[in-house]
């Protein structure tokens, strides 16, 4: 076993959904636990902490990232948006708004990656083919709902961009 | 402290959406989405109240061992470790678990919460540590010294049948825990009568529920009055509750007995409850068959005492925990269980005098989150040289894992494979010879659907006869099926059929559909690609709810699960608030239910709220959400509750508006004169009117409240709908090269009858369908010969993705029976027809037979016979 030095915490400064925040953490905690525990933003899940499953997606400096094996000590100085930093106050996202159009999930508790992996995506790729969505979200599981209508969420997702761009 | 559980955003008129129509049909959009994707849902981990300790376990390495040792000391002393309990310390405040259903020819064996003299899988729990985070929790955890000596692993079927092997519970017989022969009608002379006999056994693999969101439990402590609030992933929250209540009751009967008989309104209170429970249910306790309980007690009298223990403790306790289920991330049955964990964090809890926080982690899920569908079927099928089905026999196998699952075991997957066995299809007569053997693994649970095998197993034999018979599969199933014209009938199991069950239409409408393809071309188009097209089918129905014979068939005297409460109010400012049983945990009750409601008020969808999950608002049922019970059970009683508040609403506006009842209507929210809209009055007004009434009549219970309407009733379903139909159909494309099975059409045609909300319907067909394409092609929680899980995380457990989940097309048909309240379950058929059709097409395709389920691209290959098996 490795020795741990319990009480021995790191400043780190972070801008977490547009808010600059600044926690003491023990080196060893994960972002996930840090942004779920210490901030407060209960929206990123974790569905597997072994890198696999997505949920805890987050996007760290606009790229999607696994919070569950990132420490929080890697996050110092960079951007980290949430699924909690993706409406306009009241308002949805149009990734949101998408997803709830095309009643894409069940539980939910696999909503926070599919959401912040689809707004990676379109970030990229505006007008994405149904292969290309497929295979992107590949790297997030849901156990409910099959993926059709999630896919239909983000097609859903694309046509009120397009709309709103117009 | 937050509120209950409910649609809890509120009326927001952005969203508001109203229909001329009614509600009920529509694809309206999820009300849960409003929190869900905003990231503001509440799920157990979310749960982190102030100075929250976290728990972890410290689990079995061995899958079969005594425990010689074990010492705690060196975990105590780690810095920010609260407390550590071994075995002995939680289990001497805790009751034994105790087997519910007794089955004939079955014995349960008793467990405590963690396991003292001998653990029995990779994974069984020997001690709990509870600390100031999970990660020193964590590190304590690996300073648990355990000595271990090992015992010899059972980790197969036949291992467990073979009477030389290690035993794992003395009192078992071996390690058969059930042993029993089902017969109906005369098997024998069926057989002997019949022109051929077709054989086969069918083998499929361990799997696992994996909801993405794993098991956890939140146990606060009231500092002042030591209550505790129970926040947990449970399907069924009232279970829950009574079972923590009864299995850390006090431990001493004398001083419970005096307790009891010293207090005189709750001895009056105790037995005019019980009374009143004999009362309700005579019919069903006098079909009880108590061969099942005098087979357990046999084996173990001991579970009378542990009986007598809790029931004393229940009497005496002057407090009941509240169990509370809010947003629960999926289940698919392993959330129904009441877990070994939830016990031995509530003594834990309750000894540290602290609010604990348990999350299973994916590891943990997967050695002990619950497991299913490792069964063998070895059947026989007889038919005539025409083709008529005769007789069915099976020799049916089940392996159970080490401890019974809690409230409901392997006993009740047993009794559905045994009346679900013959499925649409008549026959003379039909035997099955069932046995569960335990082993050294994780639990059995019940999975989506959870006797899906029969159909599996059945929808493989008849393929098999046809090609033995050179007869065309399809035609074989449509000259076998019940018909419309059959009916009334029986399955030779037992439960009556009616028009509902219509699986015979969904088999027609597939075969039309199969008949519009153009097979040939593609087949020869996947042939140019060096590769097999094959295309199968499966049928198949479900009790959803079923007739009333359908649970007695089960096991009799079973029909008092059946039933369900709900309560309808009508608060003072005129809000309409309905408080549901269930346990959603993905399927949208929020929303269906607003829907039925809505539509019962003439009011927009907003203007219900529903509120589920908290036990001390919520009725009780033991059941909760599970069986496909949430449409028809959890709906219907929804609907009927809120008619029965709608005729006071309607009785009092007659005599506000002076008019007759019938002359009442409402439309979006204004209630009126037929005809005379601009006179009308909003439920407010009425609200306002009930509550008047009430104080100048002096004061009632409803008054006391503070609600102007209130109902509370029961329904269990008896005279409406019955069965909920599918028939599936696959096309596979095999890759010859690489064993990769592609789906280039997936079709369900099915009958739920009337449909809710089409699109939330269709999810759940989806999401079942697809988590049968993960059991054939991808999901297997394999052991070794030594009873070593060896799918221990994500990397060896594949749950399928968006890459191979294909299009999955839905046809809807929708037969209507007589019954006022026609919704049907539609939750577990994707999972149980998705196998039986995948399996079929890719015998089809390769021109052999599948007799397994598991079909990765090696066994694929070996079918093939590209490459030779090892
Ligand atoms: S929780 Fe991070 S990938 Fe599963
Ligand atoms: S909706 Fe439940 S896991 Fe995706």
């Amino acid at each position: 076993m490795t020795s741990v030095e319990i009480g021995s915490e790191l400043a780190v400064s972070l801008t977490l959904n547009g808010a600059t925040t600044s926690v003491r953490v023990d080196p060893r905690r994960s972002l996930a636990d840090v942004i779920r525990e210490d901030c407060g933003l209960t929206g990123t899940h974790l569905g597997c902490e072994h890198g696999v499953c997505g949920a805890c997606t987050v996007l760290v400096d606009g790229a999607p990232a696994r919070s569950c094996l990132m420490l929080a000590v890697q996050a110092d100085g960079v951007e980290i948006i949430t699924i909690e930093g993706l409406a306009e106050g009241d308002e949805f996202s149009p990734v949101q708004q998408g997803m709830v159009d095309a009643m894409s999930f069940q539980c939910a508790f696999c909503a926070p990656g599919f959401l912040m992996s689809t707004v990676a995506l379109l970030a990229e790729n505006p007008n994405p083919s149904t292969e290309e969505i497929r295979a992107e979200l590949s790297g997030n599981l849901c156990r409910c709902t099959g993926y059709q209508s999630i896919v239909d969420g983000v097609e859903r997702a694309v046509e009120i961009m397009q709309r709103g761009a117009q | 402290m937050n509120g209950p559980i409910s649609n809890r955003l509120g009326v927001d008129a952005k969203h508001v959406q109203t229909s001329g129509l009614g509600f009920v049909g529509q694809s309206v959009k999820r009300v849960e989405d409003r929190w869900l994707l905003a990231g503001k849902g509440k799920f157990v981990a979310d749960r982190l109240p102030d100075g929250v300790a976290h728990a972890a376990f410290l689990r079995s390495p061995f899958a079969h061992a005594t425990i010689d040792r074990i010492d705690v000391s060196a975990a105590r002393r780690l810095p920010g470790v609260i407390a550590v309990y071994s075995a002995a310390d939680i289990n001497e405040h805790a009751h034994p678990f105790v087997p519910l259903i007794m089955l004939p020819g079955t014995y349960t064996p008793l467990f405590m919460p963690l396991s003292e003299d001998k653990v029995r899988h990779v994974g069984d729990p020997v001690a709990i540590v509870l600390a100031e985070s999970r990660y020193i929790a964590e590190d304590a955890t690996e300073l648990i010294e355990v000595d271990y000596s090992d015992l010899e692993p059972v980790s197969t079927i036949d291992q467990a049948l073979d009477p030389a092997s290690a035993q794992l519970w003395e009192r078992a017989d071996g390690n058969v825990l059930h042993d029993d022969i089902n017969t109906y009608g005369d098997v024998d002379a069926a057989f002997a009568d019949a022109d051929h006999v077709v054989r086969e056994t069918f083998e499929c693999h361990r799997q696992s529920n994996q909801p993405m969101e794993a098991r956890g439990i939140v146990v606060e402590i009231d500092p002042a009055s030591a209550h505790l609030t129970v926040t947990s992933t449970s399907q069924a929250p009232h279970a829950a509750k009574w079972a923590i209540a009864a299995m850390t009751t006090r431990d001493r009967p004398g001083s419970s007995l005096r307790s009891l008989l010293g207090n005189k309104t709750r001895r009056q209170n105790f037995v005019g409850a019980a009374k009143e429970f004999v009362k309700d249910n005579m019919a069903s306790i006098k079909k009880q068959d108590p061969a099942g309980q005098k087979h357990q007690l046999k084996r173990d009298p001991s579970m009378l005492t542990a009986q007598m223990k809790m029931g004393l403790g229940l009497l005496a306790a002057d407090d009941f925990p509240t169990v509370r289920a809010d947003d629960i991330g999926g289940g698919f049955g392993s959330k129904g269980s009441v877990n070994r964990e939830d016990i031995a964090v509530v003594v834990a809890a309750k000894l540290a005098g602290r609010s604990t926080q348990w999350i299973e982690d994916r590891v943990e899920n997967l050695l002990d989150g619950g497991q299913a569908r490792e069964e063998r079927f070895a059947i026989e099928l007889a038919l005539d040289a025409d083709g008529t089905f005769r007789g069915l026999r099976c020799q049916f196998d089940l392996d159970y894992g080490a401890y019974p699952g809690f409230p409901v075991s392997a006993a009740i997957t047993q009794g559905m494979i045994k009346v679900y066995m013959p499925g649409p299809y008549r026959f003379d007569a039909y035997e099955l010879h069932s046995r569960m053997v335990t082993t050294n693994k994780g639990k059995q649970v019940p999975y989506r659907g959870p006797w899906a095998n029969e159909t599996w197993a059945r929808e493989r034999i008849i393929d098999v006869a046809a090609s033995t018979l050179g007869m065309d599969p399809l035609e074989l199933r449509q000259k076998n099926m019940w018909a419309a014209a059959d009916f009334p009938a029986k399955m030779i199991s037992g439960p009556s059929l009616d028009v509902t069950m219509s699986c015979k239409g969904t088999l027609d409408r597939a075969i039309a559909e199969i008949r519009e393809l153009d097979l040939d071309a593609l087949r020869a188009a996947a042939h140019s690609r060096g590769n097999k097209l094959g295309i199968g089918l499966a049928s198949y129905h479900e009790a959803a709810p079923g007739p009333p014979d359908f649970l007695d068939a089960i096991t009799p005297g079973n029909d008092m699960l059946a039933a369900e409460q709900a309560r309808a109010t009508i608060e003072a400012d005129g809000r309409i608030v309905m408080y549901t049983s269930q346990s959603p945990h993905g399927q949208s009750h929020a929303t269906t239910y607003a829907q039925v409601v809505a539509d019962e008020f003439g009011v927009a969808l907003e203007d219900v709220e529903i509120v589920w999950g908290d036990t001390d608002v919520t009725q009780f049922s033991f059941l909760g959400t599970g069986g496909s019970r949430g449409g028809p059970i959890g709906g219907g009683v929804m609907k009927y509750s809120a008619r029965d508040v709608r005729t006071m609403v309607d009785e009092l506006a007659a005599e506000m508006l002076e008019s007759s009842v019938e002359d009442i209507t409402v439309t979006n929210g204004n209630i009126h004169v037929a005809g005379v809209p601009a006179r009308g009055l909003s439920y407010r007004d009425l609200a306002a009117e009930a509550i008047s009434r009430q104080s100048s009549s002096g004061g009632t219970a409803t008054n006391k409240s503070g609600l102007a309407f209130e109902i509370t009733r029961d329904y269990a379903g008896h005279g409406d709908g019955g069965w909920s139909v599918a028939t599936h159909v696959a096309i596979v494309e095999v890759d010859l090269e690489t064993g990769v099975v592609e789906i280039p059409k997936y079709l369900v045609v099915e009958d739920c009858g009337p449909i809710i909300n089409p699109k939330i319907v269709d999810g759940q067909v989806r999401g079942g369908v697809a988590q049968g394409i993960g059991a054939v092609f991808y999901e297997n929680l394999v052991y070794d010969n030594a009873g070593n899980p060896q799918a221990t995380t994500y990397m060896d457990y594949l749950i399928p993705t968006a890459m191979e989940i294909p299009e999955i097309d839905i046809i809807h048909l929708e037969t209507h029976s007589a019954g006022e309240n026609d919704f049907r379950g539609v939750g577990e058929g994707g999972m149980i027809g998705a196998p039986a059709a995948l399996c079929n097409a890719v015998s089809n395709a390769l021109g052999v037979e599948v007799t397994t389920q598991y079909l990765p691209p090696a066994k694929i290959l070996e079918l093939a016979g590209v490459i030779s098996p090892d």
